[in-house]
């Protein structure tokens, strides 16, 4: 981060955002339009989830770039789904309330535990995470008269009978997707984001500014919490069904990964980790014993090649081109 | 995000769309070739069932193509399997069919396994006319929407009655069982299911412990069963290598009571886990090895895969085997026409008897495959069937 | 319930407990000496476990022998890893973590496909059941105990009175200073990773013979190391042998009184308030 080479080393910043506009167009265009080009249902589908991972790991991004690394942040994702879900199936709502208090349940939650898990840092914080995580699955399994345990809940109605088939969800989805990452982007290139770079990089100096550290990391930490809910919700009146089963450790770790493979440092990272690593289990399925080593060997060479994620493939390729000339 | 960031980001995502659009280009469909699907959980804690599921499924293809295929009016087909990983979850189970429903073309899914993914398979399967040949106990699985969708293996509900009557009959004496079962849907939904046949056999409940997987050391759970005063150890649906571990765990310990599993059969690996300790262990089976149908799927079997045979696998095999039978007969690859023929099928003899179907009353729709069970016992090394039961 | 269960609990507690020791001792080891967490750790015991199938099942040799060779195997795959995987990323923890990750579900699903998926028994070479005074003791748990602490009392040693383990102390306690004093730490991490990768094999031998072996089997000595060393302390080995007695006592106590479920709840509660009350453990120390 040198901006005063950028803004020396960059041509014509007008023709620059000009480019940056059309780029966004066509991408725009393209997300909108390919779903009608095909037939199949499957890669709507994947796009699908694709998009609702996004949100989660965006905002698990939230956490990570404020050096906090959860790994129960799947566990607030069930809190929504099964609030969400239970909301509809057992007491008959409509989707907008359940999926409104998708968000609030679980960011209530992180508003009171919060303050609590917030005093630790690093390690300690990955490993109270965790331990947060499995209880919380344990509580999804053995609360039978609640949740229905193991088995999870049924026939949960898709948001508005509209939205019963995968490709009209893709566009739901995607419009989702973009609020939600598009929030956390503006979250995070305005002052709060700048104070949770400042955080990241260390705590006692943000205190000194006089920023009230924990009560902020709390406040952080309850928007994400709130934004991963919604994922829970989506998924959960996508499927139609969801089980304790899909909240626990395994999911956490994705999210993480989600954010550790794209790449920590931007937003664009776990966008790139989610789009990647749900869809790299699609490309491999030719391979069916070896897709999961295949899987454990990509996470290692992309740490010790690329450990700045994915997205320095891209910068790198924009090196090359002569939009980035003279960053070097 | 800086500058730099946001056209990485851009490239990205135009590239891994470029690949998608480079994956949409279909696999060229072969002629006389029959994609049979298959769903099972080949990755993380549920393997073993999805390789059940592979490998049945495998010897009854490879039975019937060497046979010269299965003929549909005029045409002969040779199958070939498609299989795809579950992950044990709904999603996964909807990814799965529509991956095999709307990229391969597929007509007939075998599987899944468990529960969630068949709920996932079936919701998607159903609209799409598609058949689907499962197990899953959830009693969601079968209802009367479920126009295309059959279960191939009966349900604990089917058998813990004949069971524990069975048991009740040939061990006049023992009156109590302690039930260890996983903490998860199988220990939630089976195991009342089982206590209530107990009961309705004159025995009682005195203990019902859970575990969450992973667990290796059943020693302390044994005791608690024990100091309450169980002669009958059941081990309802725990997976045959836990099974294994109880047994043999619970005869270290001293224990001298009956151990019997209403559940499984996973009678080939509690065998090896447990050794001589398996002496004298009781198991619910689903059928006879010493029956020419059953000699022969051991054979073919034991020719292709090492390891021991998994016990669900007949289901899968006899599953593929009803489903030839069905097209045979259908003489059309049209599934209204196949499903006509799976539904009137009864009489035709298979590896568990002749075909018979049940649950209009149960789930109100006669999708229900019931057989005829066996009582199988485990004596010097060699597990063998004592008694014949009938289903509920 | 009566007095006569303690004799059982206690016997149980301490066989779980030798075993869990030997797998969290590599844990906080390679935590406390490189800073790294290594999510392979249960792989290493998993292949441990394997190592010994092949050498006592497959190729059929004594079991005296069989056993000891399981530790340098795993040692010299720990040291093949150490080179790969982890050296090059000394100093950055996370993407160690994740390459960590990587490498046990590698190591893992590896593993079903060499081996397949099924459990397998390696059986016994001590069958009998000894019994005192109206006490069962399987004699194979009996020993597999007595291997452990005797592995245990090994390494303490080791630590405690060679040039080597005095090193690996040194370099644990305060790496600069280490260093500045000329202790070569990259010597000290390739000896710490064969230590910690052996020891942990040695484990998955044990824990294999008693129970049974399959490829995700990893994943529990894992958990347990994780949470030993939660309440030892990082980098504690005292700490982790304290922590191992503890949680296979309490497992123990617990399942048996209460249940698997109360259990669970409990042990991960004890975590949490361990984690806000005293993060770094009983034995060890706060760091700044």
């Amino acid at each position: 981060m040198r901006p005063a080479n950028v803004a020396v080393a960059l041509p014509a910043p007008a023709r620059q955002r000009a480019l940056k506009w059309v780029l966004l167009g066509v991408l725009a265009a393209a997300l909108l339009i390919w779903p009608l080009f095909t037939h199949d249902f499957f890669y709507t589908h994947i796009a699908t989830l694709v998009l609702l991972y996004c949100i989660g790991g965006a905002s698990l991004h939230l956490l990570v770039r404020m050096g906090q690394l959860s790994l129960g942040h799947a566990a607030f994702m069930g809190i929504g789904g099964y609030t969400s879900a239970l909301l509809s199936t057992r007491l008959g709502w409509p989707f907008i309330p359940a999926f409104v208090a998708s968000a609030i349940v679980p960011a209530l939650v992180a508003l009171v535990l919060g303050p609590i898990l917030l005093r630790l840092r690093g390690v300690y914080f990955v490993m109270i995470t965790y331990s947060f995580g499995e209880l919380v699955r344990l509580l999804f399994n053995e609360w039978q008269s609640l949740t229905g345990g193991a088995d999870g809940i049924f026939q949960i109605p898709p948001p508005h009978p509209f939205l019963a088939t995968s490709r009209e969800y893709y566009y739901f989805a995607l419009l989702m997707a973009v609020l939600c990452v598009g929030f956390t982007g503006r979250l995070l290139s305005s002052q709060t984001g700048r104070f949770i770079d400042a955080i990241r990089e260390s705590d006692r100096l943000a205190q000194s500014s006089g920023v009230p550290v924990l009560r902020f990391k709390v406040m952080v930490f309850v928007i994400s919490c709130g934004l991963v809910g919604m994922q829970g919700s989506l998924m959960a009146h996508y499927i139609h069904y969801l089980s304790p089963g899909a909240f626990g450790f395994s999911e956490s770790l994705n999210f993480l990964v989600f954010n550790v493979i794209g790449g920590m440092q931007t937003l664009a990272g776990p966008i790139i980790g989610a789009a990647f690593l749900v869809s790299l289990p699609e490309l491999l399925r030719g391979w069916v014993e070896l897709q999961r080593v295949l899987y454990g060997v990509i996470l290692i060479v992309v740490m010790l090649y690329l450990p700045g994620g994915l997205v320095m493939i891209g910068r790198r390729a924009l090196e090359l081109l002569p939009i980035g000339k003279g960053e070097r | 995000m800086n500058a730099k960031n946001w056209w990485a980001g851009a490239a990205i995502a135009g590239l891994t769309m470029l690949a998608f659009v480079l994956m949409m280009g279909a696999p060229a469909v072969q002629a006389e070739e029959l994609k049979i699907g298959a769903v099972g959980t080949l990755s993380g804690g549920g393997t073993e069932w999805g390789k059940a599921l592979q490998r049945g499924l495998t010897v009854a293809i490879d039975e019937i193509n060497e046979a010269g295929g299965v003929k549909v009016g005029n045409k002969t087909y040779t199958l070939k399997m498609i299989m795809y990983d579950d992950q044990y979850t709904a999603q996964g189970g909807t990814t799965a069919a529509i991956r095999l429903i709307n990229v391969d073309g597929v007509k007939f899914i075998i599987g899944p396994v468990g529960s969630p993914p068949a709920l996932g398979v079936v919701a998607v399967a159903n609209p799409a006319k598609v058949i689907v040949l499962s197990d899953g106990y959830s009693g969601k699985i079968l209802t009367p929407e479920s126009k295309y969708n059959f279960r191939i293996q009966i349900p604990t509900e089917y058998f813990a009655p004949g069971m524990a009557k069975w048991l009740a009959k040939t061990y006049p004496k023992a009156k109590k069982v302690g039930f260890i079962s996983p903490n998860d849907a199988v220990g939630q939904t089976l195991v009342p299911v089982q206590i209530e046949a107990y009961k309705a056999a004159g025995i009682e409940t005195v203990s019902d412990e859970k575990f969450d997987r992973g667990m290796a050391d059943f020693t302390p759970l044994i005791t608690r069963m024990v100091a309450r005063g169980a002669d009958i150890f059941e081990l309802d649906g725990d997976a045959p290598g836990d099974a294994g571990l109880m047994v043999k765990q619970a005869r270290q310990m001293g224990y001298k009571g009956i151990i019997i599993q209403t559940g499984g059969p996973g009678t080939d690996e509690i065998m090896r886990v447990a050794g001589k300790l398996a002496d004298d262990f009781l198991t619910y089976d689903l059928f006879d090895p010493a029956d020419p149908s059953g000699a022969e799927f051991v054979k073919r079997y034991r020719a292709q895969f090492t390891g021991p045979i998994n016990g669900l696998s007949p289901i899968y095999y006899n599953g593929m085997k009803i489903l030839a039978e069905a097209l045979r007969r259908a003489g059309s690859l049209d599934t209204d026409k196949v499903k006509g023929e799976l539904e009137k099928l009864d009489g035709f003899q298979t590896l568990f008897g002749p075909v018979r179907w049940d649950g209009k009353e149960r789930y109100g729709v006669r999708h229900q495959l019931v057989h005829d069970f066996f009582v199988t016992q485990v004596k010097d090394g060699k597990a063998k069937p004592i008694a014949r039961v009938s289903h509920e | 319930m009566s007095s006569n269960l303690v004799i059982p609990i206690v016997f149980n507690g301490l066989s779980l407990s030798a075993i869990y020791i030997l797998v969290a001792l590599g844990f906080t080891l390679v935590f406390g000496i490189m800073r790294v967490i290594n999510f392979a750790h249960g792989e290493f015991a998993m292949m441990g476990g394997f190592a010994l199938f092949i050498c006592y099942v497959q190729l059929g040799l004594p079991y005296w022998l069989a056993l000891p060779l399981v530790v340098p195997t795993v040692g010299l795959i720990g040291l093949v890893a150490e080179r790969i995987v982890f050296r090059p990323l000394y100093g950055q923890e996370l993407p160690a973590m994740i390459a960590g990750l990587g490498l046990s579900v590698a190591l893992a699903d590896g593993a079903v496909v060499v081996f397949d998926v099924h459990q397998r028994n390696i059986p016994s070479p001590f069958d009998d059941i000894l019994t005192v005074s109206g006490f069962t003791f399987p004699e194979d748990r009996v020993i597999v105990m007595g291997i452990a602490v005797a592995a245990l009392i090994a390494f303490w040693l080791f630590i405690q009175f060679t040039s080597i383990g005095l090193a690996l102390r040194t370099v644990a306690q305060d790496r600069e200073m280490a260093e500045a004093q000329g202790i070569d730490t990259s010597a000290t991490y390739r000896i710490t990773f064969f230590l910690a990768t052996a020891m942990a094999g040695l484990a998955g031998a044990l824990f294999a013979q008693i129970y049974a072996l399959s490829p995700y089997m990893g994943l529990v000595p894992l958990v347990k190391a994780f949470t030993i060393v939660i309440i030892g302390g990082l980098g504690s080995i005292a700490g982790a042998a304290l922590g191992g007695i503890l949680l296979g006592m309490s497992e123990s106590f617990l399942n048996t009184f209460y249940g698997a479920s109360v259990a669970q709840f409990a042990s991960f509660g004890a975590i949490m308030l361990l984690l806000i009350l005293r993060p770094w453990g009983l034995l060890g120390r706060p760091e700044v």
